[in-house]
């Protein structure tokens, strides 16, 4: 029913920074660049690309391929829609694993100017679509969206604002020990509480960091992957979710968004269970949405992550051990793939000094509300 | 009305709706002080935001049809930043999703006005009002609900 085993077989960062004066392709073909490096591939191994870009973005995978000199590409694609870099990577998988191609490179580009949030510029003709009915009330942000799922979290659980704290203190110390991390000094309590507010209960400090970034991995059959430079990584199952109600604020139910969805779709395609992972990359462009995952995830249980982060489960020798990287908080925004890139690393037992022991099953995840992907990686 | 910005310079509210022929009719409705929402002929289902079809049965004969006003907090955020200098005088303020009365899972974005924001709670029960924005603008708001209980 899976179709052909997949491989992540290359992994690969382009240059990072607040402003690194590179355009979107330029971000996107120094990660390719990188990632085939990591591989041992040559333009002419390739013969998939696939892209996620928000359509202000744009990223297209021809143009990739024709920068790079990959000389014919016998399949691609090219996705705006959903939950950033895993909607590349469900795509990757699929192509691979069906056939329709056999080494796909799949990428995320994001600019720190122009993703959500920040300073925006407003048209002088009035709010159009969906956010007339948001932005004329001061809703202009993601932050503002983010609020209100810890707020209905905290109603709902009690969860309180030392937890997602904790959560936040706890991925700031795996930074610490990455030598790539932008953010490496560890944080107190009180620098999260004091930290500045953009609209109660979400801290600056809850948000992901806004970065120029490109990120690319390679997927492969696993035929192929025998004969690379790395042990490969597979992946054991894969989904994605969505909602009845689309909107982020309208949906059903906050504390149950997409990523339960995805969650029990994902664990239905599989034998393995939350009880055989042992680390965790999962998404935190704001800290409660990896908390949200925990829950759909199945590592506590609904509304429970407050106090599983409390004790310290995502923490080296806890239950999960979460965003070794530090998390996009910290190594700045990837739009999900870094979480994909470091469960890779982390599978092949390269970290370093955050090394998690034993690391051998992984599970990653991207998005919340109105749609969501995870992925379950293994290294055997 | 015009918002002093703490600099004293005067704000005009420049995030205006840019109403489309589905949602023209839920801004002429506030300019008139009532709260409408799209309800499908065919099977009564409340669509919000508006639809071109009913989501549940596909009809295009969709109502404009007057609601309650009665409502309750599901969620809210306390805004403590500004991202537009309209909403710099207004700071802290509400912002939050409303839950109508008509039909469970109704639900519309808003500001909570009218009480102090540390009084708001999810569950809390609440009720339309509107405030007369600018000439043409008026945005539909939400207060206390005068008599009924603490809500869910
Ligand atoms: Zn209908």
């Amino acid at each position: 029913m899976k179709g052909q085993r997949v491989a992540v077989v290359g992994v690969g960062y382009s240059t990072i920074g607040r402003s690194t004066g590179l355009s979107l392709d330029d971000l996107a073909v120094e990660a390719s660049i990188a990632a085939m490096a990591d591989a041992g591939l040559k333009p002419t191994d390739i013969d998939g690309v696939a892209t996620h870009c928000f359509p202000h973005q744009l990223v297209r995978p021809t143009r990739v391929a024709d920068l790079l000199g990959i000389p014919d590409l016998g399949w691609y694609s090219g996705n705006f829609d959903g939950a950033a870099y895993v909607v590349a990577a469900h795509h990757g998988i699929a192509a691979v694993a069906s056939g329709s191609c056999h080494t796909c490179l799949t990428i995320r580009s994001v600019h720190r100017m122009g993703a959500s949030g920040g300073t925006r510029a407003w048209p002088a003709d009035g709010i159009a679509g969906v956010d007339q009915f948001l932005v004329p009330y001061g809703d202009t942000t993601a932050a503002h969206w983010a609020a209100m799922y810890m707020q209905r979290h905290m109603h709902e659980f009690g969860t309180t604002p030392e937890q997602f704290g904790e959560f936040v203190i706890a991925q700031r110390d795996y930074a610490a020990a990455n030598p790539d991390a932008i953010h490496r000094t560890p944080l107190t309590m009180d620098d999260y509480l004091s930290s500045r507010m953009i609209a109660r209960p979400l801290h600056v400090l809850d948000c992901d960091y806004p970065v120029d970034a490109g990120s690319a991995l390679i997927f492969t059959t696993e035929e192929r992957a025998r004969d690379m430079v790395h042990k490969p990584v597979f992946f054991e199952s894969w989904a994605a979710g969505t909602t009845d109600v689309l909107d982020f604020h309208l949906l059903e139910s906050m504390p149950q968004s997409s990523p339960w969805r995805a969650a029990q779709r994902m664990w239905s395609k599989t034998d393995l269970g939350p009880d055989d992972v042992n680390i965790a990359g999962l998404y935190d462009g704001f800290s409660f949405i990896a908390m949200q995952w925990m829950e759909a995830l199945g590592f506590c249980g609904l509304g429970e992550s407050g106090p599983f982060v409390e004790a310290g489960h995502t923490r080296p020798g806890g239950r999960l051990p979460t965003n070794t990287d530090g998390g996009a908080c910290n190594v700045g925004r990837r739009h999900g793939a870094n979480f994909f890139i470091e469960v890779t690393r982390q599978l092949r037992g390269e970290c370093g000094d955050r090394q998690i022991p034993g690391a051998s099953v992984g599970v990653v995840s991207n998005s919340v509300g109105g749609f969501a992907g995870c992925a379950l990686m293994i290294n055997e | 009305m015009p918002q002093t910005m703490l600099d004293g310079r005067v704000a005009r509210h420049e995030l205006r709706p840019a109403p489309d022929h589905l949602t023209a009719f839920f801004w002429e409705a506030a300019l008139r002080h009532e709260l409408a929402i799209q309800k499908c002929d065919g099977c009564g289902y409340f669509n919000h935001w508006p639809v071109p079809r009913c989501k549940k049965c596909w009809s295009t004969a969709l109502s404009p049809t007057k609601v309650s006003g009665q409502a309750t907090v599901y969620t809210f955020a306390v805004a403590t930043q500004a991202f537009h200098p309209w909403f710099e005088s207004r700071l802290p303020f509400v912002v939050a999703v409303i839950e109508l009365a008509e039909q469970s899972g109704l639900k519309l974005v808003s500001n909570v006005i009218g009480c102090p924001v540390d009084d708001v709670h999810c569950g809390m029960a609440v009720e339309v009002t509107f405030e007369d924005v600018e000439e043409g603008f008026t945005l539909p708001m939400f207060r206390p609900a005068a008599t009924r209980g603490l809500g869910q």
